[in-house]
């Protein structure tokens, strides 16, 4: 599945296409990042607010390459253990067991200690083996013959040592299993990494990535958004409900209403059977929009206010 | 990697975006993979590969803009890049080369009528009318014939040249635009020039000789453009480097309030790369829950036995602090800028507790965390401020605040002057205090030399702190606190 196979102008403009096909819509600023990511090997570390489709990018990606999504949620306290790899220690164990109780048939031949060692070392060392090695979603997507997307969510809440961790297999595709060698990947997944930017990344994991910033969409974007997400909604309400939220985000809130939240609020309004908004729906609604109830008391007053600015946007 | 691109990267590195060699490599890439043609994709591309916070995006946006300008006449130019085709396969280059060609048209203007091109030339115009065909094939004709034909072509190439080999790309200061300019032009063969005019002159070829100074003129102001240019181009980020290097080294006491919001962003910056540096200090201890996964995982090897154990506990360090801030008249040029310094800290270590005093001694941490320091660090002088310093009762007050806090891992600073009005400094207070910290460092912003003389009362405070520094500049701040964190 190739999407860069053309010029490059061509290439960009097709891929966000495609995406807008499969009902992602995005500006050719990301269109390019995806672009850029498969020319040159990268992976993307996108940031921005939360809601405006940072993990849906990845998603639709998948989609789109035909590619399998493996997800890795990072928080804190994430280790190797649960992102890289595990040994199953309970075979192991059953293995030297198996390894005790056969020692004896096929140590039978040989003559005194040194012999016995000989012959012991002439065994395959199965002990740390890939039999044993229980792959995490790291290594899965390192060890997939099909490609695939690997999606390192919320990078910004895991440690600074899982940072670590990650960077070899950021730059060179490749784990280290200390036991055993290192792992190269079959086929180099398309890697996205997306922070919310609650810490600073380290510069080394950002020397390594393509940085792709995504604010909160423009009203064209984010009605476009709304009629692939919600097409029941008639143009009308749309524009109405999108105006709103976009003079909401102008105001002083604590937490401004996400791309996620619009196409929630979209899909509650036709519930509603709503066709035009208006005061006390909005108000009633309100919720699905703000998160907190000092934001909600905050802009009771403003809603007749913003409810008429929005109407006018249909006009 | 072409020299506009580096140039670019140098560019982007003195205006703060740390572009690696890897990402100048990777967008050199990209600048292959896309051309130069579509302006606002490369900026789009350009700006992932190399930009890589927030912050950096408004500074790169901003450089792209000023090194890539927008030639608004390209399309007058589009028969000229053809004439470029061959020699220019950068676009920084070539719009730029545009540029000055457009600028060089204005040499050909009152020639606009072809058979009046022998007629201004006059005399002169025999000489290089004899060439022509050689001038054209070999554009590094001298600079006397270029000007006679009007050969914008090899008078941008020679003026390219020229600026490359006086080293254009160092300018820094708008000074040196003069110097620049002169330089480039007598590269490409002033003298030669001037000496055919004046040889003109003396041989009565008035209209000869004023027809070649016009022409030298606008060969003259193009130059200067390009110099123009090119000093927009590296002086804004460097002479702000220039400017901070100043500021770091400078006494405190000296530098003015103007300064003060450029003051605050290298104490930020400084006070977070310390932390930065500090919090990644964990350890990793022998006590705690025992991480039975990890034991396992190192026990099989002994067939299951629990033999080397692996515990869970790691333990941040992270220094408590105390700081205390003389805000009193004596100090009163300093105070803004130790509260700054404070202030900073509160924002990035989560241990610091600030205390102002001049005569009686608060605390200004609620006030530090509620406001921006624009507001907070006033606000703080206002409230302690402007009464004469009583060291004696200040530490009798952040005795009874604080004193049960302080324990062994707290750090307790004094940022003062120590001079207390004849007071009694109570040195027995400070002395108790540093038996139960881990350690107490006076910070003074006066120069050793002057300690001891008048009211200061520094010779019986030494002996009760673990450490006396001089602190009169932003530099030495730096290198107290750094030590502060290392040892800490």
């Amino acid at each position: 599945m190739t999407l860069v196979d053309k010029e490059p102008n061509a290439a960009i403009e097709d891929i966000q296409k495609r995406f807008e096909k499969a009902g992602y819509i995005c500006d050719l600023h990301i269109a390019t990042s995806i672009y850029l990511s498969q020319k040159l090997d990268k992976p993307i570390l996108v940031e921005g607010p939360p809601g405006v489709g940072k993990t849906e990018l990845a998603k639709a990606t998948a989609e789109l390459m035909n590619a399998d999504l493996i997800r890795l949620q990072c928080y804190e306290g994430l280790d190797e253990s649960k992102a890289l790899y595990e040994w199953k220690y309970g075979k192991q164990l059953l293995y030297t067991q198996i390894l005790k109780e056969k020692l004896g048939d096929l140590l039978e031949d040989a003559q005194g200690l040194d012999a016995s060692m000989e012959k012991l070392h002439q065994f395959g060392d199965h002990f740390f083996s890939e039999q044993f090695l229980e792959a995490r979603p790291l290594l899965q997507a390192l060890q997939s013959e099909k490609q695939t997307v690997l999606l390192i969510d919320e990078i910004d809440k895991s440690d600074h040592e899982f940072e670590a961790y990650l960077l070899e297999i950021l730059s060179d595709y490749q784990i280290t299993v200390p036991e055993i060698g290192t792992i190269k990947a079959k086929t180099k997944p398309i890697v996205f990494l997306t922070s919310n930017n609650s810490r600073e990344m380290g510069d080394a994991l950002k020397r390594r990535c393509l940085h792709l910033y995504i604010p909160f969409p423009d009203s064209d974007q984010e009605r476009k958004i709304i009629e692939a997400r919600v097409p029941e909604v008639s143009e009308n309400l749309r524009k109405q409900l999108v105006s709103f939220v976009q003079q909401l985000r102008t105001q002083d809130l604590k937490k401004l209403p996400a791309v996620s939240e619009t196409i929630d609020w979209a899909r509650t309004l036709l519930l509603l059977h709503a066709d035009s908004l208006d005061t006390a729906m909005v108000r009633n609604t309100l919720n699905m929009l703000l998160k907190f109830e000092d934001d909600i008391d905050n802009i009771d007053i403003e809603i007749p206010k913003m409810v008429a600015e929005a109407k006018k946007a249909t006009r | 990697m072409n020299r506009p691109l580096a140039e670019f990267v140098n560019m982007l590195r003195y205006a703060d975006v740390p572009v690696s060699i890897g990402e100048a490599l990777d967008a050199a890439r990209t600048i292959e993979l896309l051309g130069y043609s579509d302006r606002t994709l490369l900026k789009s591309a350009l700006s992932q590969v190399m930009a890589k916070t927030t912050d950096e995006m408004v500074s790169f946006d901003q450089c792209f803009d000023d090194f890539f300008t927008i030639d608004t006449k390209l399309e007058l130019g589009e028969n000229l890049s053809e004439q470029l085709a061959d020699e220019g396969e950068s676009a920084a280059g070539e719009n730029s080369d545009e540029e000055i060609q457009d600028q060089l048209s204005a040499l050909e203007l009152p020639d606009s009528d072809p058979s009046g091109s022998g007629d201004g030339g006059g005399g002169g115009g025999e000489g290089s009318a004899t060439s022509p065909g050689e001038a054209s094939a070999a554009p590094e004709g001298s600079l006397l014939e270029m000007l006679e034909q009007a050969d914008r072509t090899g008078l941008t190439m020679s003026m390219n040249t020229a600026a490359e080999a006086v080293g254009l790309s160092n300018i820094v200061l708008s000074t040196q635009r003069g110097l620049f300019t002169r330089r480039i032009l007598e590269e490409m063969g002033l003298v030669e020039v001037n000496q055919e005019i004046s040889d003109r002159r003396r041989d009565d070829d008035e209209i000869g000789a004023e027809d070649l100074s016009r022409r030298l003129n606008v060969l003259f102001e193009a130059t200067r453009d390009m110099v123009e240019r090119q000093l927009a181009l590296t002086s804004a980020g460097k002479s702000n480097h220039f400017r901070q290097d100043v500021l770091k080294k400078i006494r405190l006491s000296n530098i003015e309030n103007r300064d003060f919001k450029i003051m605050r962003e290298m104490v930020r910056k400084m006070a977070k790369r310390l932390t930065d540096m500090n919090s990644r200090v964990k350890k990793v201890k022998n006590r705690g829950h025992l991480d039975i996964r990890k034991t396992m995982r190192r026990n099989v090897a002994y067939d299951g036995l629990l033999f080397e154990t692996h515990w869970k506990q790691k333990e941040k360090d992270r220094p408590k602090v105390l700081a205390i801030c003389d805000v009193s008249g004596s100090v009163a040029s300093v105070a803004r800028f130790l509260l700054l310094f404070l202030y900073s800290m509160n924002e990035v270590l989560p241990n610091v507790r600030s205390f102002a005093f001049s005569g009686t001694l608060g605390e200004i941490t609620d006030l530090f965390d509620r406001y921006g320091p624009e507001e907070a660090i006033p606000e703080a002088i206002e409230i302690y401020g402007g009464r004469s310093t009583n060291y004696g009762r200040a530490m009798e007050d952040f005795k009874d605040l604080v004193f049960d806090e302080i324990d062994n891992r707290t750090t307790v600073i004094f940022l003062g002057d120590g001079r207390s009005n004849g007071a009694d400094p109570r040195a027995d207070i400070l002395r108790d205090i540093k038996k139960r910290a881990k350690r107490v460092i006076w910070l003074n912003p006066e120069r050793k030399s002057v300690w001891g003389t008048g009211d200061s009362e520094m010779p019986k405070i030494a002996p009760n702190c673990t450490v006396v520094e001089v602190c009169n500049s932003l530099s030495k701040l730096e290198l107290v606190i750094r030590d502060l964190l290392k040892t800490s």
